[in-house]
């Protein structure tokens, strides 16, 4: 198994969480009135919008804080996103489309053979925690790209991270651990 | 992309133009004493109740909403000589069924003899005494031997299987069970027995042909106890399909019987409205995929034992056979209500004020604005609701204006971002077509569920108008798939 095969294995990005700010006050009623294929959870003060072209869903909060989940990549996060303030521009709204940021990037991988977890954890001990009876699988963090890899018996795993535009597939997975 | 069931449509067709009209009653009433105060003339609040009748009218949502009604009436009621000899209590007045205000026929004008009483369907059962000859327009006649009751639900099919299946088995017995008279809303399997049991008197009966028995179509059967009589179910209201019984109000007759009577006692009385209604009954078959069917008005002809030609007779049956009425697979059953009526203003002045389960008269401008949201979201509620017609106006005005100056501006940041083009690049505009829909539902919903893109409704107590049609639902489930 050298380092080449190991990006063509199968590691999907499933999801992109981003927010953005409109910089302006949202009228949560107004857009659940108006909006289309908007949701409104007054009890907790929020409309989820779900878009369909970039399949994302948006929680608009009244403050002009948007979140934004669902996308497969960090452009289409972003292209989403325009879209939805573009939406909300349209319903009446003096958006501004700022502070666009990447919060979490999602990916999924899955390894050909399965995992000693125990063994894993003993020869990773700075970063690989292991509770078995808590989670079933390892946590591996890696710090320099503050990453989460989660790594399951069965030989998947799934990536999370919390720095934007990182391509964690350039991670250099220490195929040794295994 | 939805898929809306009413589960059941209580109070539903069967009393949809009753509903309406007890809404425009209700409203006028109301306004009766404002106009008064506000020193309009009375005349004005006629004006306004002719409009607001024929608007409902001619807007289809109720099709045959007020034919029955405001025709002439449809029922030639004409009591017996002494040939029957079961006419013994005529002069007894009406009995009106609990929960309903009949209008009170005192049958001491069917008492005598020669007199005649047009009946109209204006959804009240009436309760037909014994010895009554009853005669639909197709020229069928039903000897009424013991009291019935019948009642028209308009094309929703009700029937309490329970009194038509007693009723049926008295053909063989002599005992007859006690039946309470009620309008009950049956489920689809009740209706399709309905039919296969209403089948089974007239196989019975194919061979009597002397006899002349009052079919009791309907479900509102009143048998008063110990009564020996025989009641079967005859006369198909002008269907070649005997077997198919739907459509029209709970009269489901073989072929053979009408030749039946029509042999035995050839009636003329075919009233226009009669074929009327009947090609009504064509129509009713379009909606074959929603439950509810159309009002289809049978008019009883309640004759006297009289002989009149036949061939008048067999011409509108003839007129009237259109085309096979739909099956009650859909369970559209339907009652027959006559009210008995003694004059043609009575029919105007004799009308429901408790109509039940009636959301308020959203309907008429409801399917004019613009709730597109309603339907897809479910999230609505009577408070809402109310908000919504008002913001609609609002919102238009406020929309045209600050999109034209958005589409102007560019926006330029704070913190150097893109500024939002004018939404050639990012905006999506395959959206708001779709939802340039007429369908529209008003009602209040119960639960609306959605997981992942699934979505289901739990609704209630509303108002449908589909194809420029008006439904009325106690309660409807919904599954759509976004």
């Amino acid at each position: 198994m050298d380092a080449d095969s190991d990006v063509a294995l199968d590691i999907l990005i499933t999801n992109v969480v981003c927010v953005f700010r409109t910089r302006c006050h949202l009228n949560l009623r107004k857009i659940a009135l108006e909006g289309a294929n908007v949701i409104y959870k007054r009890d907790v003060g929020k409309v989820l919008m779900k878009l369909r072209k970039p399949r994302i869903t948006a929680t608009i909060w009244s403050s002009g804080k948007i979140i934004c989940t669902g996308a497969t990549s960090e452009e289409e996060a972003k292209f989403g996103a325009r879209r939805l303030a573009r939406s909300l521009q349209k319903l009446g709204f003096q958006v501004i489309f700022t502070d666009f940021k990447v919060v979490n990037v999602l990916a999924v991988c899955n390894m050909p053979f399965e995992i000693r977890l125990p063994e894993f954890t003993k020869n990773n001990r700075p970063h690989a925690s292991y509770e078995p009876e808590l989670h079933p699988a390892v946590c591996y963090r890696i710090k320099s790209l503050r990453a989460t890899l989660q790594i399951f018996s069965t030989g998947s795993i799934t990536v999370t991270e919390m720095k934007p535009f990182l391509h964690h597939w350039n991670l250099g997975w220490p195929w040794d651990l295994c | 992309m939805a898929c809306i069931n009413p589960v059941s449509l209580q109070h539903a067709d069967c009393g949809k133009p009753k509903l309406y009209r007890s809404v425009i009653e209700d409203v006028i009433e109301g306004a009766r004493h404002l106009f008064a105060e506000e020193g309009v003339e009375e005349q004005v609040l006629k004006d306004l109740k002719q409009l607001w009748e024929t608007k409902v009218l001619q807007s289809k949502a109720t099709e045959d909403f007020f034919r029955n009604s405001i025709h002439s009436p449809l029922f030639t009621l004409q009591l017996p000589h002494s040939l029957h000899q079961t006419l013994q209590s005529p002069t007894a007045s009406l009995v009106i069924p609990a929960g309903r205000t009949l209008p009170k026929f005192t049958t001491a004008e069917l008492g005598t003899s020669n007199s005649r009483a047009n009946l109209a369907f204006s959804g009240y059962p009436i309760h037909v005494p014994a010895g009554v000859t009853l005669q639909t327009a197709s020229g069928h006649l039903y000897k009424v031997n013991v009291p019935i009751m019948v009642t028209q639900t308009s094309g929703r099919a009700s029937i309490l299987q329970h009194p038509v299946q007693q009723v049926i088995q008295q053909l063989g017995q002599p005992s007859v069970p006690q039946l309470n008279p009620c309008c009950l809303q049956a489920t689809t399997e009740k209706a399709q027995r309905m039919e296969t049991v209403l089948q089974q008197p007239t196989i019975l009966h194919s061979g009597t042909e002397d006899r002349k028995h009052l079919e009791k179509a309907t479900c509102d059967t009143l048998v008063p106890p110990g009564n020996e009589h025989k009641i079967t179910s005859e006369a198909l209201l002008s269907q070649p399909e005997s077997s198919q019984y739907i459509g029209l109000p709970g009269v489901v007759f073989p072929p053979q019987v009408s030749q039946t009577d029509s042999n035995v006692e050839p009636v003329v009385s075919v009233s226009a409205s009669m074929i009327q209604n009947l090609h009504g009954g064509p129509l009713f078959k379009g909606p074959q995929g929603t439950r509810d069917q159309h009002v289809s008005d049978v008019q009883l002809h309640l004759l006297k034992n009289r002989k009149f030609e036949c061939d008048s007779v067999k011409q509108p049956r003839n007129i009237e056979e259109p085309s096979s009425l739909p099956v009650s697979e859909k369970g559209s059953n339907s009652q027959m209500d006559l009210s008995i009526q003694v004059t043609d203003d009575d029919i105007n002045e004799i009308i429901q004020i408790d109509g039940t389960g009636d959301t308020s008269s959203n309907d008429e401008t409801g399917s004019t604005r613009d709730v597109d949201e309603n339907e897809f979201l479910g999230i609505i509620d009577a408070g809402d609701l109310k908000v919504l017609e008002e913001e609609a106006d609002s919102i238009s005005n406020e929309d045209s204006t600050t999109n034209s100056s958005d589409n102007e501006d560019s926006q330029i940041d704070i913190v150097e971002e893109d500024p939002l083009n004018s939404g050639d690049d990012v905006s999506e505009q395959d959206m708001s077509d779709l939802f340039d829909t007429d369908n529209v539902i008003v009602c209040q919903y119960d639960k609306i569920h959605r997981s992942k893109n699934k979505w289901k409704f739990y609704l209630k107590d509303g108002i449908m108008c589909f194809g420029g049609r008006d439904y009325v639902f106690a309660k409807a489930i919904g599954d759509a798939e976004w």
